[in-house]
């Protein structure tokens, strides 16, 4: 959705992260969701690493 | 007795990591508890803490305790924080049934016509994240730090050619359509639309047209790197271009530190283009001759000044003289005041307001330090040990990995008051309080608490700003309150506060 459209509209988030900008927004009838994110089980440079070591096959 | 431990391998956000540590604290017998993940930068305050962390084998994934206190109560206390860390008890107030998606696709289903996504992970994470994002179709709000550059021009051309915006990073407010997202405070809506580089710059800049009876429709963050000839401007013109065409924004007002040449050229341009009256703030920039419909503002209060001079349709020269006419009896104030030592520390949780007020010290004092100077050659060996005249911003990167932002949870920056107040040749104290969603919930006396625990005989003159407004939910007249108490000398605007100052300091540096 464009920027312009959005400005238009007005907020629907998402939030990934810090939950009291989440909590602050429901509190101000925003409407949003929260995402329960984790991080991934490795990470890009560890995936590189498993990738060489497998000859490029790792999944 | 201090003592830390190392949880391998092991995440959490850094809002439970502070509530874990606040619950430890409560216990009788802590002197301290801290709870991080195990970045270099974390490592480095805690061992200025004194905790002993030269040998420990810590990676950034691994979590980092340091507790201290009694010897006999060290075992109770890790149990507690292993029990909260994997149970925290304030999740229990969260809302029965309420689903929470664990993807960004779960939350489309959820929230099918979501429009911006507001990311706030660690750095090394928040990219993958925001391209995700805008390959759904969302704009990014991006309120993470230590971003690559990198990673941000990908991003922001991505946006750029596909009609939305990257908000970011390090863009902790925005404003749509009169709501606030992030750190915002409660304000008018009105005619005026903000582009700004600068996080508490649109922040004090809102507050302060409230305060003139004026109202913001949009304020758009584009994160403070965006002005650089790196990225060139690239959310800047996007911002520019989007709030141009809305008929409802009457002034337009930018606001950053000064752009490299080009950019600078770029969004002048585009504001004239904009055929709008507008007020350019490129702080710390020397003044310059105003344009028929673009004026140039040099400070944030200066220039909502002019923004609500050019929205009344009142002479805008008039109202600049009488805003300088206020700072000179401040400074006279100031000259005035009476304190015991020589130098000026300025400790601030709003990273703009750091800087405009390090750039009127500069005017003032002979040598004036920071962890972010503006002056090549001035930055501190060591944020945590400032000399003579400093200026610390405490949120910046080195102190914001893994941990939260001061502005949610002061209570580093209240200690390090504390710690600098206790220096005999410290004559005056400047720092900020910034109220507001996402702000802490009682941020004047987290500070107070550290005045009233001085052993200092005679302390040194403290002098304060409060961002915020009465709507806010901490209420600005209840924090100002707390600090006069204190014998907080409070100001209306940033600009003012560090007038008075420097101008307390001035002619003791030689003493």
């Amino acid at each position: 959705m464009s920027l312009k459209k959005l400005l238009k509209d007005g907020p629907k988030v998402i939030n990934i992260g810090i939950e009291q900008f989440y909590i602050d927004h429901k509190a101000c009838e925003v409407p949003t969701v929260r995402v329960d994110w984790k991080p991934p089980l490795a990470d890009k440079e560890l995936l590189g690493k498993l990738k060489k070591l497998r000859g490029g096959n790792f999944v | 007795m201090k003592r830390v431990e190392i949880i391998k391998g092991e995440y959490y956000d850094s809002v439970t990591l502070m509530l874990v540590a606040k619950e430890l604290k409560k216990i009788e017998g802590v002197t301290e508890a801290t709870l991080n993940m195990a970045t270099e930068a974390n490592l480095h305050i805690m061992k200025a803490a004194g905790f002993e962390v030269e040998s420990v084998n810590a990676s950034p994934d691994d979590l980092i305790i340091g507790i201290d206190c009694p010897g006999k109560l060290y075992d109770r206390l890790m149990e507690m924080a292993r029990s909260y860390l994997s149970s925290p008890p304030w999740k229990d107030s969260e809302e029965p049934g309420e689903y929470t998606p664990k993807t960004l696709e779960g939350a489309l289903s959820v929230l099918p016509g979501a429009n911006v996504a507001l990311i706030s992970l660690p750095g090394r994470y928040a990219a993958a994240e925001a391209m995700k994002a805008l390959k759904r179709g969302l704009n990014v709000m991006l309120y993470s730090d230590n971003v690559s550059l990198e990673e941000e021009i990908e991003l922001k051309r991505y946006a750029s050619r596909n009609e939305l915006i990257v908000m970011g990073p390090d863009c902790g407010t925005v404003v749509i359509n009169g709501q606030g997202l992030g750190f915002s405070n409660v304000c008018p809506v009105g005619p005026v639309g903000i582009v700004s580089a600068s996080g508490t710059g649109l922040q004090e800049v809102m507050v302060q047209l409230a305060r003139r009876g004026i109202g913001v429709k949009h304020g758009l963050g584009t994160g403070g790197r965006d002005i650089k000839s790196a990225v060139g401007g690239i959310s800047s013109l996007t911002a520019v271009e989007a709030l141009t065409s809305d008929p409802e924004i009457s002034v337009m007002v930018f606001i950053s530190k000064p752009p490299s040449p080009e950019v600078r050229e770029k969004i002048v341009q585009a504001l004239r283009s904009s055929g709008k009256p507008s007020v350019t703030c490129f702080m710390g920039e020397s003044p310059r001759e105003d344009e028929p419909k673009l004026k140039y503002a040099t400070g944030l209060e200066e220039c909502a000044t002019l923004a609500a001079a050019l929205l009344g349709g009142k002479d805008v020269i008039k109202a600049r003289e009488d805003l300088i006419n206020e700072y000179l009896k401040i400074e006279a104030l100031g000259r005035k005041s009476e304190a015991s030592g020589r130098f000026l520390r300025g400790l601030f949780t709003g990273g703009t307001l750091c800087y405009e007020a390090e750039s009127i010290a500069r005017r003032y004092l002979e040598s004036v330090y920071g962890n972010n100077p503006l002056e090549i050659g001035m930055k501190l060996p060591d944020s945590l040990k400032p000399i003579k005249n400093s200026f610390i911003d405490y949120g910046e990167d080195e102190f914001t990995q893994g941990k939260l932002h001061p502005m949610i949870d002061p209570s580093f920056r209240s200690g390090q008051l504390r710690i600098q107040s206790e220096d005999p040749s410290v004559a005056v104290v400047l720092f900020d309080v910034v109220l507001g969603y996402g702000s802490a919930p009682d941020p004047s006396a987290d500070v107070v608490n550290a005045i009233k625990s001085l052993e200092r005989k005679k302390g040194p003159l403290y002098v304060a700003y409060v961002c915020g407004t009465s709507g806010d939910p901490q209420n600005l007249e209840r924090q100002t309150g707390i600090l006069k108490e204190a014998g907080v000398h409070v100001f209306e605007s940033n600009a003012k506060a560090a007038i008075f100052a420097a101008a307390a300091t001035e002619g003791r540096e030689r003493k």
